[in-house]
């Protein structure tokens, strides 16, 4: 942190703290993301501020011993600073960018509710701010508000699903969450039938039909996390030593870990899904040099020689 | 004085509280300034000049100045008296200081809420959280509850990206490396897809607008001029992305489809009937593609349930890696 950083909190906790009377400290904290500590520090600078001149009448008042007491701030003699300062350009594209990212995975109404306050923020953040978008594949806006209403709801729905390459089903789960990953809307629910968490893709959910039966309590989804993949007890670990220029896939993957050498490149994946490895490692080839354990490359292998089969002899 | 004041030389985080102290002093001596204000006078009302040296104070001023500006603060420079324009002062006007006054629907007011937990990137999420703080200090009251159902996410995870976004912050032009070429370009906008960042920016070698994935930057990138040293076009960043984005779609492949199997290809694809024979079980679709090496291992990927009718070098292609993958590599 600076001293710039320090005086731009300021210059919008003086206005806060008298909108805000008796706020309290952890609270506060917690509003402009820093540390309780850092807080007081804040404090501490501000008590030494105020009207050119330097006469007591003129310093900011904060009445430390009640923050020492009751953890409560009273600040007064700051009424010139009673509205915030501007954003600077990266708080107002960092704002603008994540509200993006919420329009992209609401629907519907709420959709057109983020769509009209981008364009207030936009305005406060004034002329020439600069630009940057979110675009997430997540299927259609109608589908989402379904989802986020039967969620909101507590309702049983039926999906029309169309997993990555096998055929469709019709899962009936709870939904509980619409997450983004890597670019991709997804749905966290509970399936009814496989009695477990599964996320689904929402560019490959075609329709939901609502039940307008309760889902129950199903409790919290798990962490969709760079880390998903490690709470599933049925991860294992699989090395594969790659040509390098297969290195795109870490771009693409959870990788736990990559060594790289002058002509090889080595990545540890957790694999929860076989069907997913052998896919990978269909599509990877020739860039393939060794899979550790070696049995791991045993439905691809296999898979292949089918492929292969259906292209007739040549 | 209470005991928090004692603690006042040792602060969490190693900033002077000194130097913080002055340049808020100074922002509010500006913000009450009626008029410009000169120097001499900043110098003798503001805490923290008095006792510096003219070149210290000189120096002194300047940085803060700067600081203040470049935290969007906006110090003015100009004169009182028209006959003597060189009688330089500074102020800093309260219309364009103050964030101008926001209705928010208690719909906007979840949304924003909702947006201040986007960013996963710790620097990205302190300046939202910071930028929402502002709002409630203009009376803002978020109940993110409102919006349970939802908790979109963007990553940051770009080794180069912290460089170049605060470039295309700052509009500072920047030099990096790029597929093995020295690229020196001008930073527009960005934009975040499929799960990567791209940049949008003016070539300056090149003299023409150019897209950039950002993973593919070899290192941080490297600040070749200062900022605001350019000015940026209106950017219709959708139009840019479909003629810019690396990689449109420019050649087609007709390839035989399980029935219900490869649901992205099938989706890209429209039903045709080939001059090959198609397999029995099989149906033909035609599939436009960019890149040569990503349809060959999407193909591949999808095993026997899709099988490429023509052309023949991507037929033979995809033979040449399932052949590969069948042998089996260790």
């Amino acid at each position: 942190m600076t001293s710039a950083d320090q005086v731009n909190r300021l210059l919008a906790l003086v206005p806060y703290l008298q909108s805000h009377p008796d706020a309290e400290l952890g609270a506060t904290a917690a509003v402009f993301g820093v540390s309780a500590e850092q807080l007081l520090d804040d404090l501490n600078v501000l008590w030494y501020c105020g009207l050119p001149g330097g006469m007591p009448g003129d310093l900011i008042e904060i009445d430390m011993e009640t923050v020492a007491e009751s953890g409560r701030i009273r600040l007064t003699n700051a009424e010139y600073l009673n509205r915030p300062v501007r954003f600077t350009p990266d708080e107002a594209m960092s704002l603008v960018v994540a509200l993006r990212a919420v329009r992209e995975l609401a629907g519907g109404h709420l959709a057109e509710g983020i769509e009209s306050a981008l364009a207030k923020l936009e305005r406060a953040a004034g002329a020439g701010t600069p630009t940057a978008q979110v675009a997430v594949a997540g299927g259609s806006g109608e589908i989402r508000e379904q989802l986020a209403e039967a969620a909101a709801a507590g309702e049983l729905v039926e999906l029309d699903y169309t997993d990555a390459g096998l055929a469709p089903s019709r899962p009936r789960v709870a939904p509980v969450k619409l997450i983004t990953r890597d670019g991709f809307g997804y749905l966290q629910a509970w399936a009814l039938d496989r009695a477990a968490w599964r996320t689904y893709r929402l560019d490959r959910i075609g329709g939901v039909a609502r039940t307008g039966e309760p889902a129950g309590e199903v409790g919290d989804p798990p962490e969709f996390g760079p880390g998903w993949l490690e709470q599933r007890p049925d991860a294992a670990e699989v090395t594969l030593r790659l040509k390098p220029e297969a290195s795109w896939i870490t771009e693409y993957y959870p990788i736990r870990a990559v060594r790289r050498e002058a002509d090889a490149l080595e990545v540890d994946l957790l694999v929860a899904d076989p069907a997913w490895l052998r896919s990978l490692l269909l599509r990877l080839g020739r860039d393939v040099l060794a899979v550790l354990p070696a049995e791991a490359a045993a439905g691809a292998r296999e898979a292949a020689a089918e492929a292969l089969a259906a292209y007739g002899t040549e | 004085m209470c005991a928090f004041q004692s603690s006042r030389s040792g602060n969490v985080t190693g900033v002077s509280p000194r130097k913080s102290e002055r340049i808020m002093n100074l922002a509010i001596c500006l913000l009450m300034a009626r008029r410009f204000i000169e120097k001499s006078q900043i110098r003798q009302v503001v805490e923290g000049y008095h006792d510096l040296s003219d070149s210290a104070f000189e120096r002194t001023f300047e940085r803060d100045k700067d600081e203040l500006r470049a935290m969007g603060v906006p110090v003015e420079t100009g004169s009182n008296n028209p006959l003597f324009p060189d009688e330089v002062g500074y102020r800093i006007r309260r219309k364009d200081f103050e964030l101008p006054a926001i209705e928010f629907s208690p719909a906007e007011t979840a949304a924003l809420g909702l947006a201040a937990t986007v960013w996963e990137s710790a620097t990205q999420a302190e300046q939202a959280v910071t930028a929402l703080a502002k709002l409630r200090a203009s009376g803002l009251d978020p109940d993110p509850a409102r919006l349970d159902a939802l908790a979109p996410s963007i990553g940051a995870r770009e080794p180069a990206f912290a460089s170049i976004w605060e470039a295309t912050v700052d509009r500072a032009p920047i030099r990096f490396g790029y597929k093995g070429e020295q690229r020196r370009v001008e930073p527009w906008a960005m934009t975040y897809r499929r799960g990567a960042w791209y940049l949008l920016c003016r070539d300056r070698d090149k003299a023409e607008p150019r897209m950039f994935k950002v993973a593919r930057v070899d290192a941080a990138a490297e600040r070749i001029g200062k900022p605001g040293s350019y000015t940026v076009p209106d950017i219709d960043l959708d139009a840019a992305w479909s003629s810019l984005a690396p990689g449109q779609p420019d050649a087609e492949v007709v390839l035989a489809i399980r029935p219900g199997r490869a649901a992205e290809l099938r989706r890209r694809g429209r039903p045709v009937t080939p001059e090959q024979e198609v397999p029995a079980g099989y149906d033909a679709l035609s599939v436009s593609y960019a890149r040569a090496g990503d349809l060959v291992g999407e193909v591949c990927a999808h095993g026997a349930d899709v099988v490429v009718l023509a052309p023949p070098d991507v037929r033979r292609a995809v033979l040449t890696e399932l052949r590969a993958t069948a042998r089996g590599a260790s």
